[in-house]
């Protein structure tokens, strides 16, 4: 018997979920870098729960939310890295992170609007400012080599960076509030 | 603040840096550990630094760089190599990685699954981590901006026509816009309107009004206001949103209202519907007139178009009478040069030795040789294109100078050459000066200091780099000042200062000559460093001009005001 108009065809289904997939790229990075703190880790653990969630995508369901879904892949993914006894050292321990994992999906479901406010939030800097966040955060100069360049010394620079961000992260929760008041 | 949030944002960017010991984290666990405060604070610097990972990545807050040090001598040429080219390490390889998981599973699983009914999972994930290795220049947008009328920006920096739209807030206080989605949908947005642009598939929208084209391609492309969702299934149709509800006219196809209250409503051809802000729906009558379609956007596009023009031709005019041009191109004839690229400087204003107007202007008359004659920034005027080794215009300019101004009208398709030449004289003697473009995307400009070998060297003012992929095909404009009494050199890119330098005693040169000329390529292969004599650019130019000041910032501004396509 042919298969009825109301079943989606496989190929439906994968474009969906390919679509949700891409769509929340960003959210899954913001939630497993937050737990992990390191760039190329997150990355290898986004990439494992890619793989994951696509060999599950007969659990997938185009009717439910994707995200609550993902961030539980997620977890998973990132506890058993944080358990791996062969990793080097780790930020936090599983129960920490397991413990911060509520906290951390509820940022990271909103990471879109924190960088839209982010970008609001930097043209406030001084182009100086600007510039040393560009250097570390862009293009990922180590401490010591911005020290040399601009002739400060490295506790300086440290000190102006938590400035910065301390800044910065006031400047998006407001932004952030004010945008839920709206 | 408390200390201990201060002793966590130190704790953390050790972390960050690779500097933190045991110690140092197991004092991390134990203030995450006891204290809530210190919890919501620790995720919200690390969403922070996620997301300026992301956003480095899109390379949307790329400030002007600055300078970071002038005081690096001539050599300094491959460490400023180095530090331009823009690491995409880190978050560049996730998003990589990402695009090719959800492509390889995209593409592999439906072919696979079409042919095979199964799938292993195995290849896929050595796909997923083979191509994730190539660190590729990766363009965030998602969306393309292809016309402009009028607009006038809502707090947020001014786009031009060819730029990509990255995920974010798209705000006109006033005017047209047309956006083109990567999947193929196009939308005209009438200002004042607000955005947020979350796919090459979505948008979300605030306010305003907007018609959405969407091809059999793109079907699917969907618009969300509050909770509902206007999903098309291959049509046109508009989209109205202000603080009274929103308004959907269907002009053609058909399109699914989603939302969680109420149940799924299609609407097809011809049909309105309005959702008051209290949620309900009510019919409505279709009003077509009232959203901009794509022919009128095209026409009021192609109007404001002509106009900038003209604009420029009136520029134009007076520029070629000014005194202090040296030499000017400005392409203005479509029609056959017989290899000829006309000067379009005023003769009257070149004075020769008698201290009458010299008449033979046609002596700066370029010579065109394998450049091909093609369109320049309105089709209205021509251009020339170099492709090939052998592409240039050969120029003869008499005279001496002090300073100097370069400014053209160009357009790169790629750096293909360790030098691309913009203007390089034939000798390089001493005060003949050369502008170019380094294949890292630096404009470099400097002046023969001697002509003698030993003697002191030359200056390269090099700007960093300005030159991104998404430049391609684009016409720019590039404009370098030598400024002999205030000893520095500027370099400009589309009207503002990328860089600028002071140029020391000792390798100022106050008196500056040309000779025998090319533009965009190098006539002397004869040379002993030959093996980089090939300099012919990759690409189009358009405007030409040389003067015998260093126009200030106002001034370049001004040319390339009035000169914007």
């Amino acid at each position: 018997m042919e298969p009825t108009g109301n079943i989606e065809s496989p190929r439906g289904k994968s474009e969906r979920f390919v679509r949700q997939l891409t769509e929340h790229q960003n959210r899954l990075y913001g939630y497993v870098y937050s737990l992990l703190g390191d760039h190329a880790r997150a990355s290898d653990v986004v990439q494992e729960t890619n793989l994951v969630l696509w060999r599950k995508i007969d659990e997938f369901d185009p009717e439910k939310p994707f995200v609550p879904w993902a961030f539980a892949t997620a977890r998973f993914q990132v506890l058993a890295h944080l358990r791996d006894q062969n990793r080097d050292r780790v930020l936090l321990d599983a129960e920490l992170a397991e413990s911060l994992s509520g906290q951390v999906s509820d940022q990271a479901s909103q990471i879109d609007s924190v960088r839209q406010a982010l970008r609001g939030c930097m043209q406030r800097l001084s182009e100086e400012h600007q510039q040393m966040l560009h250097s570390r955060y862009s293009t990922g100069k180590p401490i010591a080599e911005m020290a040399t360049i601009s002739g400060r010394s490295v506790s300086s620079i440290k000190v102006s960076l938590m400035r910065i961000r301390r800044q910065l992260s006031e400047c998006i929760e407001n932004r952030l509030a004010t945008e839920a008041d709206k | 603040m408390s200390k201990i949030l201060d002793e966590l944002d130190a704790l953390l960017l050790d972390w960050e840096c690779g500097e933190l010991n045991d110690a140092g984290i197991e004092r991390v666990r134990e203030i995450l550990r006891t204290d809530e405060a210190a919890q919501a604070h620790y995720v919200q610097q690390q969403m922070l630094i996620a997301a300026m990972g992301l956003e480095a990545d899109s390379g949307l807050q790329n400030p002007l760089p600055i300078e970071e040090k002038q005081s690096e001598p001539t050599r300094s040429f491959s460490s400023d190599l180095t530090r331009s080219r823009r690491p995409h390490r880190r978050a560049g390889y996730w998003v990589a990685v990402a695009a090719s998981v959800a492509f390889a599973v995209m593409s592999a699983r439906l072919v696979y699954w079409e042919f095979f009914g199964e799938t292993r999972t195995g290849s896929m994930a050595a796909v997923g981590r083979d191509s994730g290795e190539a660190v590729e220049s990766t363009s965030q947008g998602v969306a393309l901006l292809t016309r402009l009328v009028d607009v006038q920006w809502d707090d947020q920096p001014a786009m031009e026509v060819g730029e990509a739209i990255s995920p974010g807030r798209f705000a006109l206080a006033s005017g047209f816009a047309q956006v083109e989605f990567f999947c193929g949908a196009t939308v005209i947005i009438e200002g004042p309107a607000e955005l947020e642009v979350v796919s090459p598939m979505m948008a979300k929208v605030r306010s305003g009004r907007l018609r959405a084209q969407v091809p059999p391609a793109a079907r699917g492309f969907s618009l969300t206001v509050d909770d509902m969702t206007v999903v098309d299934l291959g049509t046109e149709f508009g989209l109205s949103v202000s603080d009274d509800g929103a308004d959907v006219q269907v002009f053609d196809g058909e399109v699914e209202l989603q939302s969680p209250a109420a149940p799924i409503r299609r609407l097809t051809a011809g049909e309105a519907i309005k959702r008051t802000d209290s949620g309900e729906f009510e019919q409505s009558t279709i009003q077509p007139e009232r959203f901009l379609d794509s022919s009128s956007m095209a026409s009021r596009a192609e109007g404001q178009r002509q106009q900038n023009f003209e604009r420029w031709k009136a520029w134009s005019q007076s520029f070629r009478g000014d005194p202090r041009v040296i030499a000017y191109y400005a392409f203005d004839e479509p029609s056959d040069w017989r290899r000829r690229l006309p000067s379009t400087k005023d003769p009257s204003t070149t004075l020769d030795s008698s201290n009458t107007p010299n008449q033979h202007d046609r002596e700066l008359d370029g010579a065109i040789v394998g450049a091909r004659q093609v369109k320049g920034r309105w089709p209205e005027k021509g251009g020339l294109e170099f492709k090939h080794p052998a592409d240039r215009v050969r120029m003869q300019i008499p005279g001496e100078y002090s300073s100097l101004t370069f400014s053209c009208w160009v357009k790169i398709d790629s750096l293909d050459r360790w030098y691309n030449s913009l203007f390089l004289t034939d000798n390089y003697n001493q005060g003949e000066p050369h502008w170019q473009i380094l294949d890292t995307g630096q404009l470099f400009f400097s002046v023969r200091v001697s002509s003698e070998d030993g003697g002191p060297e030359h200056r390269e003012v090099l700007s960093p780099s300005f030159w991104d992929p998404s430049l391609s095909g684009k016409w720019i404009h590039l404009a370098t000042t030598y400024d002999v009494p205030n000893q520095q050199v500027v370099h400009y890119l589309n009207g503002s200062e990328i860089h600028r330098e002071s140029i020391p005693d000792h390798q100022l040169v106050p008196v500056t000559r040309f000779g025998p000329s090319t533009l965009c390529n190098w006539s002397s292969p004869l040379r002993p460093d030959a093996h980089f004599a090939i300099r012919n650019l990759n690409g189009s130019i358009d405007e030409f001009a040389i003067l015998s000041e260093a126009l200030d910032a106002e001034q370049i501004q001004e040319i390339y005001e009035y000169g914007k396509p």
